[in-house]
């Protein structure tokens, strides 16, 4: 779990990443970022996750979530 | 499901690239996006200088021009042409085929066959195999492949999600009987279901054109575009490539006994530098093999784009050397192709501009 935090840390560009925050709210979040994540989550995870479940899942433990589930 | 041919070879190629050259950075204000958000993704998707058509340009125009200059240089003899077989989804016409049209431009011989097919980020592919079946036949000795698109023309300008990576090309391919004893491998499959990912929803008939269709609207990432537009769901076809090409490849090596290292290149439809890296990761293929520059250089003109690999990267060294390729092709449809085969030897193998 804390690996997948650093990782999700390291794509949204800050240090580091707490389970409330809000996806939104980070200062990198467009298309391209959210793109990052659903490569991310196939290669590392075999997970297929798309822009609209990322865009609901709202927060770091809502991508948590969809990503580790 | 697999296909083999024997006995054929490609023996010329070449790509016709419109000469006008538009910048990432001069479209920076066509898009609904602050330009630092738009410099990232420049950089991760390999966007920069795309060949693109003025707007009266057809895909006939590019093919009878290409063909031409085979004819002037004496690369081909127009009366050897037995077959013209043209992939477009920039048809000049909904009828007749713009194939046909071609034929007449050129006064080819009319003991001959002409057929225009639909496809685009995989119609390469399907276009190759199409002439491998064709070659089969006595009467045809020799099959010219025509492949272009001029999709700059459907995409919005104001669409930052398609416009910074669609560029505009044509290519003819040469293919040929040969007498050695040769073996190439091919795999398809395709997936109706989900035809809407990649879709120009407007203009045919099931949607006539109408002043509706060309209402420029806003989506939920604030890109504008009507439904005469072409629109494509970037992070589905993103899983589709990763979910989908790589397993074809693995079936296809095994198919063709080779392994991964004996391939030399691995030269694919470019849709963008990230989703290529991405791919040759999940491979576990270097980058090295997997060349990546079409999109940064010319742009991405859906099955255009893997003739344009093979000539940008490797050019007059196919004239000498032969290279084991492994080529392939992935979108609109849903479509997925691949071949196995050596390339070289080439009569011709060069770009120009138009």
């Amino acid at each position: 779990m804390e690996e997948l935090k650093h990782k999700l840390a390291q794509i949204l560009e800050v240090d580091e990443v707490s389970d409330d925050q809000v996806l939104e709210s980070f200062e990198c979040w467009d298309s391209l970022t959210i793109l990052s994540i659903i490569a991310f989550a196939s290669k590392d995870y075999h997970k297929e996750i798309n822009t609209e479940q990322i865009r609901q899942a709202a927060t770091i433990k809502g991508l948590i979530g969809l990503i580790a589930k | 499901m697999n296909f083999t041919f024997n006995n054929k070879s490609i023996t010329g190629l070449l790509v016709i690239l419109p000469s006008r050259k538009v910048r990432f950075d001069e479209e920076l204000d066509n898009y609904n996006f602050p330009h630092a958000k738009s410099m990232k993704l420049k950089l991760a998707m390999g966007y920069n200088t795309r060949r693109i058509v003025d707007d009266s340009v057809c895909t006939s125009d590019l093919c009878v021009f290409g063909l031409k200059y085979l004819f002037e240089r004496g690369y081909i003899d127009k009366e050897e042409i037995d077959a013209l077989v043209l992939v477009t989804q920039s048809p000049d016409y909904f009828m007749p085929p713009t194939s046909n049209v071609i034929q007449g431009i050129l006064g080819l011989k009319k003991d001959m066959i002409c057929m225009d097919i639909n496809q685009g980020c995989a119609g390469y592919i399907i276009g190759l195999m199409q002439s491998f079946m064709l070659l089969e036949q006595t009467s045809i000795k020799k099959v010219a492949l025509l492949n272009a698109d001029i999709m700059s023309r459907k995409v919005s300008k104001r669409d930052r999600n398609s416009n910074p990576l669609i560029g505009d090309a044509a290519s003819i391919t040469i293919v040929e009987k040969n007498l050695v004893d040769n073996d190439i491998y091919g795999n398809i499959k395709m997936d109706g279901r989900n035809y809407s990912i990649l879709i120009i929803p407007a203009g045919g008939y099931k949607m006539p054109s109408n002043i509706e269709t060309a209402e420029m609207k806003e989506d939920v990432s604030g890109n504008f575009r009507s439904l005469d537009n072409l629109v494509m769901k970037g992070d589905e076809v993103f899983n589709f490539v990763q979910r989908e090409v790589p397993p074809m490849i693995e079936e296809l090596l095994e198919t063709g006994k080779a392994s991964k290292e004996e391939v030399d290149y691995y030269m694919f439809h470019q849709p963008n530098k990230f989703m290529l890296n991405k791919l040759a990761d999940k491979l576990e293929i270097p980058h090295e093999k997997m060349p990546s520059n079409i999109v940064e250089n010319f742009g991405n003109a859906s099955g255009v784009s893997i003739p344009t690999v093979i000539c940008f990267n490797l050019a007059e060294r196919l004239l000498n050397e032969t290279f084991k390729l492994c080529l392939a092709g992935f979108g609109v449809g849903l479509t997925w192709a691949s071949l196995l085969l050596e390339m070289g030897k080439m009569k011709f193998n060069k770009i120009i501009d138009y």
